[in-house]
């Protein structure tokens, strides 16, 4: 009687437990990283799509760490526990449609028009004709300096509000390290993004068409050069990991950063630094087709194949972002100035925030309108699939070079290529 | 009637009732794991598409410089920090146990805390404490110990001795409590022998409480030696994935990195867990062997 009993009993904990997976069809479940920028700017999407949808809820979960290895998981899982919606940082998702092709749903199919989208940003969500992703931000850069420091090292900020080369960079740098103490940029010892930021304005490629890796290139090799020679100059603050960054900039251990538009939240983080800090475009390295342009991050929206909610998925990111309707496109235009978060859905940047004066920067520097001119001068990259093994083992290469433990540019490349061919195991 | 009774044994229904929860975890959570193993090393196995490739995967293992450079990591580890670590416990339960006499359960308490510690927390924690502009770096250039900020977390050779450091911190004090159940269990009336026959201290340690500590010391190395192996959180966390430039990189975190980081590869990092199983393997079978002699 007992045993029957607790069979009944575990049988109905079993149904209710896949009811709660199915219940409630309209709910849409979305997975982002960062409270302050992403899922912010979610949910104010949602707020705009709740106006007209009432009876959908959408709940936006926080996942802080590792987000692709809890999403690889699920995948493996057939689907098991997924949202319905997924944020993915746009170099990490060619991976993922190469290697789980049909985890996500075709929104080019779904009558999603892509024509309205910064090209840069539907290449590597393109496979074939099928588009999976609805672009969010851009990356676009710009090297963010302190004016005050400037000043505080006897010159002239505004001088440097313009367009510079690497070399008048480098020499800015040097007297200010000499007169205050301060290198001029920090940035993440272990990371790779200021190395990226620096190959991409060149208009080169990590990878070749074919997919092979692009490290011999004179655009590579000038910009490793140059990193190089601020790195031994004294102008680099390294900073282990993220946190560290960040506390960097906002405790005045460096006189800037190279770096994307979404770090405007960040500095305004700090009341502090109002009035300190201004952009400038991202310096020119010397080689012939390098623009004053470049990108860093930016991450796109996926709807899962295997979605509880998949339909009610597909309409709120069409609705809300990619409609040229009125509401839709002041919802681009209040993350813009409520999260620094610049969409890169080509008719919302009409918005009034696009062209407004900034008067936390510098001399009421419009810095929105100044990234939104640069990101169109960002080329269409190349991600491959294999982008983490490439990122990892350049940026192992570039801290050993600097250290001394790899004597030259070419070392420091074959080590990166060695290091890349053993990973990927071809 | 005596061999029936046997057979009858292994017929018992309620006996079967017993095991069956076990068996079935068992079944679900190791043997099935274990089984699809075997299919999965030899496959070429990247997210959902997947190709058989034999003994490829070893194949690949073996050409592969940097699995072997993780496990050297390992390899570099254990032998610095292992015997580090056995010492200065040994040192701390002696002290504990004879040396003084206040305050001996809340020091006993203080060096046994941080083994509850999560291992997430105190990764973190000791990263924002010995990164170049963190409380130690400040605290010697302050101090005029040093006129550089040391490089604990950005630096090859320094982001070793962090890991070393951290783990002897973690790790000690749960290893102190072994050897003070050992010392406990050494009979007072050697002790007594001993002082009868004019033995200086030095010498009780050396001839008696070492000697009678070797099967706990023993145990204590080896669980630590295996410990090491498995090491994933700290380099994980602490050094932000094995870094500075792979210089902390171990097998676990290089496994889960070909899994779930770059390459979605689960049959290569099943054929390398294979490895690290058979030389957990054989340092169990040592540990049998050294402990099972004492008996």
């Amino acid at each position: 009687m007992k045993r029957t009993l607790s069979f009944v009993m575990t049988v109905a904990l079993l149904l209710s437990t896949a009811a709660l997976g199915f219940a409630a069809p309209s709910k849409v479940t979305v997975w982002c990283w960062d409270p302050n920028f992403n899922g912010a700017s979610m949910k104010a999407a949602a707020a705009v799509y709740n106006k007209t949808h009432t009876d959908v809820t959408i709940e936006i979960v926080d996942i802080p760490q590792q987000i692709e290895a809890k999403i690889e998981a699920g995948l493996q899982a057939g689907g098991k526990g997924l949202p319905d919606i997924a944020l993915f940082q746009d170099f990490i998702i060619e991976k993922f449609v190469q290697n789980y092709p049909k985890a996500f749903v075709d929104l080019k199919a779904a009558g999603i028009d892509y024509s309205q989208f910064a090209a840069y940003k539907v290449g590597p969500m393109t496979a074939g004709n099928s588009v999976y992703g609805v672009p969010f931000d851009t990356g676009s850069t710009g090297l963010w300096l302190r004016a005050d420091y400037i000043k505080a090292a006897g010159l002239n900020p505004d001088s440097y509000m313009k367009s510079m080369k690497w070399s008048e960079v480098i020499k800015l740098g040097e007297t200010v390290k000499a007169k205050t103490g301060k290198p001029l940029i920090t940035y993440q010892s272990d990371n790779f993004d200021m190395l990226r930021i620096l190959v991409q304005s060149t208009g080169g490629q990590f990878f070749k068409p074919d997919g092979s890796l692009n490290l011999r290139s004179d655009a590579f090799k000038k910009s490793l050069a140059a990193f190089k020679e601020m790195n031994d100059k004294g102008m680099l603050y390294l900073a282990e990991g993220w946190s560290n960054w960040i506390d960097s900039i906002n405790n005045d251990q460096a006189a800037g950063f190279l770096n994307a538009i979404w770090m405007v939240g960040t500095i305004k983080s700090k009341p502090e630094n109002k009035g300190k800090w201004m952009v400038v475009p991202t310096p020119l390295i010397d080689v012939a087709g390098a623009k004053a342009a470049s990108n860093n991050g930016g991450s796109s929206w996926y709807v899962f194949n295997s979605a509880p909610n998949k339909a009610g998925a597909i309409d709120f990111l069409k609705s809300v972002w990619a409609s040229k309707d009125p509401a839709a496109l002041s919802f681009y235009n209040d993350i813009l100035k409520g999260q620094g978060a610049m969409g890169t859905y080509m008719p919302s940047r009409a918005g009034s925030n696009y062209t407004v004066k900034d008067d936390f920067f510098y001399k009421n520097q419009a810095v929105f309108a100044d990234f939104s001119k640069w990101m169109e001068q960002v080329p269409v990259l190349k991600y491959t699939p294999n982008y983490s093994a490439m990122r990892d083992a350049v940026a192992n290469a570039t801290l050993k070079y600097f250290q001394g433990k790899i004597a030259s540019i070419d070392d420091a490349i074959a080590a990166a290529e060695t290091e890349y061919k053993e990973v990927m195991g071809n | 009637m005596n061999r029936k009774g046997a057979f009858a044994r292994y017929l018992n229904r309620s006996g079967w009732l017993f095991v069956t929860p076990a068996l079935v975890l068992f079944g679900v959570f190791m043997l099935y794991p274990i089984l699809s193993s075997l299919y999965l090393v030899t496959r070429k196995w990247r997210g959902m598409t997947d190709s058989f490739v034999g003994l490829g995967n070893f194949v690949r293992m073996a050409q592969d410089n940097q699995f072997w450079h993780a496990l050297g990591n390992n390899f570099l580890l254990m032998i610095l920090q292992v015997p580090l670590m056995v010492i200065l416990a040994l040192v701390l339960a002696v002290v504990l146990n004879q040396g003084i006499r206040r305050g001996r359960g809340l020091l006993r308490l203080m060096f046994f805390l941080p083994a509850v510690t999560s291992l997430v927390a105190y990764s973190i924690l000791f990263r924002i404490l010995l990164q170049t502009n963190g409380m130690l770096n400040n605290l010697m250039l302050s101090l005029g110990v040093i006129q550089q900020p040391i490089g604990w977390l950005n630096d090859p050779f320094w982001a070793t001795i962090t890991m070393v450091i951290a783990l002897t911190w973690r790790w000690t004090g749960y290893n102190m409590i072994f050897f003070l159940v050992g010392l406990q269990n050494i009979d007072p009336e050697i002790y007594e022998a001993a002082e009868v026959d004019g033995a200086s201290k030095i010498t009780v340690f050396f001839k008696i409480t070492l000697p009678l500590l070797v099967p706990v010391i023993l145990f204590s190395a080896v669980t630590s030696t295996s410990g090491t192996l498995q090491l994933f959180d700290e380099p994980n966390i602490l050094t932000n994935g094995g870094g500075p430039a792979n210089a902390t990189m171990t097998a676990a975190l290089y496994i889960y990195r070909q899994a779930f980081v770059t390459n979605s590869d689960f049959g290569y990092a099943t054929a390398m867990s294979y490895v690290i199983v058979l030389i957990a393997g054989i340092l169990a079978i040592v540990q049998i062997r050294l402990l099972g002699d004492r008996k």
